[in-house]
């Protein structure tokens, strides 16, 4: 993403980050699964590489891990240059999609597996196990076998196996992906508990973008293979690069259109003959009069009423009809025809939904929105 | 309510009718003990083998009457002290027994790479190769390819030849017991390879990324994981291994040229050559023995689950 800046040796910043990825490119026969990746983390941050599959995620990991070399490109890691340097000796722990624990070993000697390949004092193995199993709450578990752990178990022995060696890196290639909702929820806090507890360096792979926000302090969308948008969740989440990133993280609707008016920040779009106001959204040049493009908005920045009353404040004010009421439990989605836009189906949320009207199939409505809320991106 | 019977496939109406048949001949009522009818075919095989099993035995506790050549009336255990103590059974019985042993190691040590690079290569062209090259050996017969090695091995034969033509004098290859093994380990390669590929294939491929990203380089990792965890193929492979070149015959027999016998050339002979049926009968049920406290040992000592290919590994 951010290239150094002029008249900074290279030498520096590589040195600055824990992990630098400088123009990565990894192509598969003539599949580009990785196109030109770059980015910077810093000592002790946790960074989430989110995507859709077949975006290039786990690749990427796999190159940082050295079980792929990159085709063009480089990677350091604390500063030195690992494209000689093979797997089993670099100082990166990893958690595998599958867990990968060791089947005919126990909890503890899966553990204390790396420690005695990494040749660590014999007399210090078993204090250290210990320590660790501590730290992922299986204190006493030692002695179990893999398969008399529950799932979520498993995953703190391969937690652990992966942090006992005090690696420099700690890699998690979407271990998350395979538990029941509420035990991924639980784990998520876990890793993001020990990985502040230890301070350890982490890039975690997954599609759940969900996950990205609760654990990361930054995060990398991918998308066919290139990065879309490096950024804290904060601003990953408000301010999207990109309408892929918009997209694909929270509920976004689309109003597409060409546009009729730009001054400074501000623009309108026609949609479907109505004037829509927005902001130019993300690093990308803004759209120019006539040019088509996409208001991105969210479902939960929509506000909704039986009628426009009270919505003077907003540019946006439209009505519709309710075609479908999705109760989700903590919200309610509705999702409304609109006839001023073209017929185009908003999909909005309402987060306190005892407290307001609720409404049903075929039910008039009217819309609402600011400006500033709906990003508009170059088509 | 009869709807157009044009509506319905024939093969629906076939196996309606079949299943009425089905239903006259064996009633619901019935159904429980339909599993023990299809054990039948089984049990009548096994009580084919016990029945043949009994008869040997039968024969083994008569000795040869030299003069009339016709098994004697009473039962004696004469024929097992002589397979115990002639200095001719058991030097066969030895030669067999350390000569399995050999040829299991050598096997399985020739049959474990194969099998990883068959089931862990990325080349589907590769691997297609390696299945083509283990099977092909399964459709030349087990004398036929004893026949190509003498073609082969021969004094004239192509080894010799090409060694005559840097001026080495023909050596003998053939008709000793490192050609009998020879031969064995080229037989049983293939047993080996299909019975280890299964337990490899159990094996993730992400277990040996994790040893390696845990530190293990691929020495370490070999011993500590992959080797470990294939012990229910190598324990299986080379039981089979073992117990198919205890029994064999026609190699022995082709590449060993009468000079390297087995214990099942010796039980030939006896059958067949000096007619002794109880002799003979003695060695089978000796070899049956041998066999069987081999395959009981390791069980005892690896578990009966070993033999479960892979599958279930609790």
């Amino acid at each position: 993403m951010s290239a150094a800046p002029a008249g900074v040796p290279q030498q520096e910043t590589a040195a600055a980050a824990a992990v630098s990825v400088k123009r990565v490119s990894k192509v598969f026969g003539d599949v580009h699964a990785v196109r030109e990746a770059s980015f910077d983390l810093p000592k002790g941050r946790f960074l989430t590489i989110l995507g859709p599959s077949g975006s290039g995620k786990t690749t990427l990991l796999r190159m940082i891990a050295g079980f792929d070399a990159p085709t063009e490109g480089d990677i350091y890691i604390g500063g030195q240059p690992v494209k000689a340097v093979p797997p089993h000796k670099r100082a990166i722990g990893m958690v595998f999609q599958k867990l990968a624990l060791f089947p005919h070993m126990t909890a503890a000697e899966n553990v204390a597996f790396p420690l005695k390949m990494r040749r660590h004092d014999a007399r210090t193995i078993p204090e250290k196990v210990e320590r660790y199993l501590e730290l992922v709450r299986l204190g006493g578990y030692g002695k179990r076998r893999i398969d008399e752990l529950s799932g979520g178990q498993q995953q703190r022995v391969a937690i652990a196996r992966a942090l006992v060696f005090e690696p420099d890196l700690l890699l998690l290639d979407e271990p998350l992906a395979a538990l029941d909702r509420k035990l991924r929820e639980e784990m998520q806090l876990e890793f993001r508990r020990i990985q502040k507890e230890l301070g350890v360096t982490t890039i975690n792979v997954t599609h759940d973008q969900r996950e990205a926000l609760v654990v990361s302090d930054e995060i990398v969308v991918m998308d066919g293979g290139e990065i879309q948008q490096m950024a804290q969740p904060v601003h990953t989440y408000r301010t999207p690069a990109n309408a892929f990133v918009a997209n694909f993280i929270g509920v976004t609707n689309f109003l597409e259109g060409s546009v009729v008016e730009t001054s400074n920040e501000a623009i309108a779009l026609s949609v479907g003959g109505m004037r829509v106001k927005g902001v130019a959204g993300g690093t990308a040049k803004v759209p120019a009069q006539g040019e088509l493009a996409a208001g991105a908005l969210r479902a939960e920045q929509i506000r909704i009423a039986p009628t426009v009353q009270g919505f003077s404040g907003l540019a946006n004010v439209v009505s519709g009809e309710v075609r479908d009421a999705i109760f989700e439990g903590e919200r309610i989605v509705y999702e409304v025809v609109v006839p001023e836009l073209g017929g185009a189906v908003l999909r909005v949320f309402d987060h306190d939904a005892e407290s307001h009207q609720q409404f049903g199939p075929g039910d008039s409505v009217a819309l609402g929105w600011n400006a500033k809320d709906m990003y508009i991106f170059k088509k | 309510m009869r709807p157009s019977r044009a509506a319905y496939p024939i093969r629906w109406r076939v196996m309606d009718i079949l299943e009425q048949v089905a239903g006259k001949l064996w009633p619901r009522s019935f159904s429980a003990g339909l599993p023990y009818l299809m054990l039948l075919p089984a049990l009548l095989l096994v009580g084919v083998l016990v029945w043949g099993l009994v008869e040997i035995g039968d024969s083994s506790l008569r000795t040869l009457d030299t003069s009339t050549f016709l098994m004697s009336e009473n039962y004696t255990l004469a024929n097992y002290q002589r397979a115990l103590s002639e200095r001719f059974f058991t030097t066969v019985a030895g030669r067999s027994l350390m000569g399995s042993l050999i040829v299991t190691v050598v096997t399985l040590i020739f049959a474990f790479p194969y099998s990883y690079l068959m089931v862990r290569t990325q080349s589907s062209a590769l691997r297609k190769f390696l299945l083509v090259a283990l099977f092909l050996p399964f459709f030349i017969g087990q004398v036929v390819r004893a026949y190509g090695w003498l073609i082969i091995l021969g004094n004239q034969g192509m080894v010799n030849e090409a060694l005559g033509l840097v001026g080495v004098t023909p050596i003998r290859l053939l008709y000793n017991y490192p050609a009998v093994l020879f031969g064995l380990v080229q037989y049983m390669l293939p047993f080996a390879v299909l019975m280890l590929a299964p337990a490899m294939t159990a094996i993730p491929a992400e277990l040996e990324s994790a040893a390696s990203s845990l530190g293990a380089n691929w020495i370490s990792s070999f011993r500590h994981i992959v080797l470990p965890l294939s012990k229910p193929g190598l324990v299986g492979a080379g039981l089979v291994v073992f117990t198919l070149s205890l029994t064999d015959f026609a190699i022995p027999a082709i590449l060993g040229g009468g000079s390297q016998d087995f214990i099942a050339n010796a039980i030939y002979d006896q059958f067949f050559r000096t007619s002794d049926q109880g002799m003979g009968a003695t060695l089978s049920l000796l070899l049956v023995a041998v066999g069987s406290i081999l395959v009981g040992l390791v069980f005892m000592v690896f578990g009966a689950g070993t033999l479960a290919m892979g599958g279930d590994r609790k």
